[in-house]
């Protein structure tokens, strides 16, 4: 239930909670207190009257005495409108009694404990009584027992009536607290209610927008900075979705036109046999092309987004390097390039893409090598790292285009896009997204001749 | 060699059956779920081609209620999504191969073959031949018109499936993955320059040529 609430009404309930029981707690402690301070009244009362009792009794001497003694006591006590006594004689005998109250029963208190003795409460007729009673010497040596009680009731109806007052200041001011709790609340919560204006505000459209970290108190920095970082990488990931699809639209604009144009020059004139066929085998190497560039750009999706490692195994770069040389040598034996391999190690990681890593870094140096130059493939430790070095001879890369060599259908020589045999412009950025999928990088060099691509893996 | 084609789209539909048919076999289309389920269980295939997006029951359900029921043809899905969950699923149903569009007709009739052969127990013949050329696969020996021919083990294995799938049309990808073990597209002609040195010493200087380019699509070996 209180999960709930919104934060400023759990605030402000947990406020008002708080007050009330403060207040409370202080309403009793006061009711309390106002009580014991009527009792000790009352009992200094009961006293000081006992007293004069004891004082009245001590002169008795003689039965008759004894038996006049009814009349002091009677104007000492019976005038009191609030006090009810009763006398008992040495027999138990009724000396004086307050008419229409019944005392109950009660065991005496002896008079040297007078001042200790509790008070004894009990109700009759609905009227609340405090009594004590002693029992007092004669100067005879006889026992006459003396009963005091006075009616509390106005006490109560004070008490009662403070009591009224008291719960009704506590409610009124726990509301009140309540109403301040939540303008409090409120007020507190504002950088909060600001944050989350800022964050409806950003959209597909905004996501550069972010939410003011300095601006805030510094509970809510840490939360605005963590959601400013999930903004970022959203909007980075939000980038590459939409430079992946506008780079495909604008990479299938070429090849597409040109089968149009191609298939409807065909059509617009009758043709033999054999030129028809020219056309068609021509556009079913077009079409493989564009297969073959959805496949790898559904293949950078996946692996940019972490998605393509399937399974984790160890792999001997070594074994890889050699298997593909296998598969690149007859390339590089028509072109008299030299192909060779030093050094070993092992990676743990995916090997179809691993190997496919290498094979784009391969078959990109063997692109760049003039005829009779070499590849040399350098597998070495250093400082920790695994690193995996593809040289080859060749041009030296400008270094303006070095660094973008890995961006997605970036061609260091424009006039060669789409040459025959030319790749999908997408090797080294599938490269790329490997390396980075097992948390390693490549990296381009090129100086003097001698181009050099390493892979660097975490060791 | 019966094949049943179940496939909603319409032109995938029609050029698959085209394209199977002139390759020399019978061939069932079916263009929904439900129609393909009743003829795979009716009648008898070899291999059952199966679109996983279908409309009524789509593949999934489809090779289910075919497997519950008994059937055992190979089956090959074609789909649209390259989602390795998907393949998984396929594997786990009983599917013996998938094919991710857009793929390539004669990519597509290589796994066919690849998938009606299988189970046929192809005989393990020691000796290979097409016309005069003859490959030895126990000496590892080729020779052709009586004469001896040197290859690297490279240009061995290239010749030996050539010589084991004689007349179809071998794409570059298949070529690659069989005889190298890349399971990808090599975006270099290296098949083709492979390709042009084994001509260069098995075909070229004799008589018939065996080993045919078929552009666009790939490479065959066929005596004429």
């Amino acid at each position: 239930m209180i999960a709930r609430l919104s934060l400023t009404a759990r605030l402000a309930l947990l406020f008002t909670m708080g007050s009330g029981a403060v207040l409370l707690a202080l309403g009793w402690l006061v009711a309390g207190a106002i009580e014991h301070h009527f009792e000790e009244l009352d009992h200094a009362e009961l006293t000081g009257k006992l007293e004069h009792a004891r004082h009245l009794i001590a002169q008795v001497g003689t039965t008759a005495q004894l038996e006049r003694l009814a009349g002091p006591l009677g104007d000492a006590f019976l005038a009191h409108h609030d006090l009810v006594v009763r006398v008992l004689g040495p027999d138990g005998q009724v000396l004086l009694a307050t008419p229409g109250v019944q005392l109950p029963a009660q065991v005496p208190t002896r008079v040297a404990e007078l001042d200790a003795a509790p008070l004894w409460t009990w109700t009759q007729d609905g009227r609340s009584y405090r009594g004590l009673a002693a029992t007092f010497p004669t100067a005879m040596a006889t026992q006459v027992q003396v009963a005091m009680a006075i009616d509390s009731g106005h006490h109560d109806v004070f008490l009662r009536t403070l009591q009224r007052s008291l719960w009704l200041f506590v409610a009124c001011s726990v509301l009140l607290m309540g109403l301040l709790g939540w303008v409090a609340a409120r007020r507190g919560l504002a950088p909060l209610r600001a944050m989350r204006e800022q964050a409806a505000a950003v959209t597909a459209q905004s996501l550069d927008r972010r939410l003011p970290a300095q601006a805030v108190p510094e509970e809510l920095a840490d939360l605005a900075r963590t959601l400013n970082e999930m903004l970022e990488r959203l909007e980075e990931a939000f980038r590459r979705l939409s430079d992946f699809s506008s780079d495909l639209a604008h990479e299938l604009r070429t090849p597409i036109s040109n089968l149009m144009m191609q298939t409807q020059v065909a059509l617009s004139r009758p043709r033999d046999a054999d030129s028809y066929r020219d056309i068609l085998e021509s556009n079913a190497e077009e079409y493989e092309r564009l297969a073959r560039m959805v496949a790898d750009m559904l293949f950078l999706a996946k692996a940019e987004n972490g998605l393509a490692i399937v399974q984790c195994e160890t792999v001997d770069l070594a074994r890889e390097v050699r298997d593909l040389f296998d598969f690149y040598e007859a390339l590089a034996d028509e072109r008299h390039i030299g192909l060779a391999l030093t050094g070993e190690g092992v990676v743990q990681g995916d090997r179809l893409m691993l190997r496919r890593a290498l094979s784009n870094l391969l078959s990109n140096a063997l692109r760049h090598t003039p005829e009779g130059g070499r590849v040399a493939v350098t597998i070495l430790r250093q400082e920790g790292q695994l690193l995996l070095k593809v040289d080859n001879t060749g041009e030296t890369i400008p270094a303006q285009h070095l660094a973008r060599l890995f961006e997605r259908f970036y061609r260091a020589d424009p006039s060669r896009q789409h040459a025959s045999g030319e790749g999908t412009g997408l090797g080294l950025a599938i490269t790329q997204a490997i390396l980075r999928a097992h948390r390693g990088e490549v990296s381009a060099a090129s100086e003097g001749g001698l181009t050099v691509f390493t892979l660097r893996f975490p060791f | 060699m019966k094949i049943l084609i179940v496939e909603d789209e319409p032109k995938t539909g029609d050029y698959l059956l085209q394209g199977l048919v002139e390759s020399g076999f019978v061939v069932d289309l079916a263009r929904n779920g439900v129609d393909g389920l009743h003829l795979a269980v009716s009648g008898d295939y070899d291999l059952l081609v199966l679109d996983v997006m279908l409309p009524g029951l789509n593949g999934w359900q489809v090779l289910e209620t075919l497997r519950r029921s008994g059937k055992e043809m190979p089956v090959l899905f074609l789909t649209a999504r390259d989602q390795v969950e998907d393949r998984v699923k396929g594997l786990e149903l009983g599917a013996d191969d998938y094919l991710v569009k857009p793929f390539a007709f004669s990519e597509f009739l290589a796994r066919v073959r690849t998938l009606l052969r299988r189970g046929k127990g192809s005989m393990e013949s020691t000796a290979l031949r097409a016309a005069n050329l003859e490959l030895d696969l126990l000496r590892r020996r080729v020779v052709r018109g009586g004469q001896r021919i040197e290859l690297t083990a490279k240009e061995f294995a290239l010749l030996e499936l050539l010589l084991r799938r004689q007349g179809e049309v071998l794409p570059r990808s298949l070529i690659a993955s069989q005889v190298w073990d890349m399971n990808f597209d090599s975006d270099t002609n290296v098949i083709e320059v492979a390709m042009r040195r084994l001509r260069a010493k098995v075909d070229d200087a004799f008589e018939p040529k065996l080993i045919r380019t078929v552009r666009g699509m790939g490479y065959v070996l066929e005596a004429p």
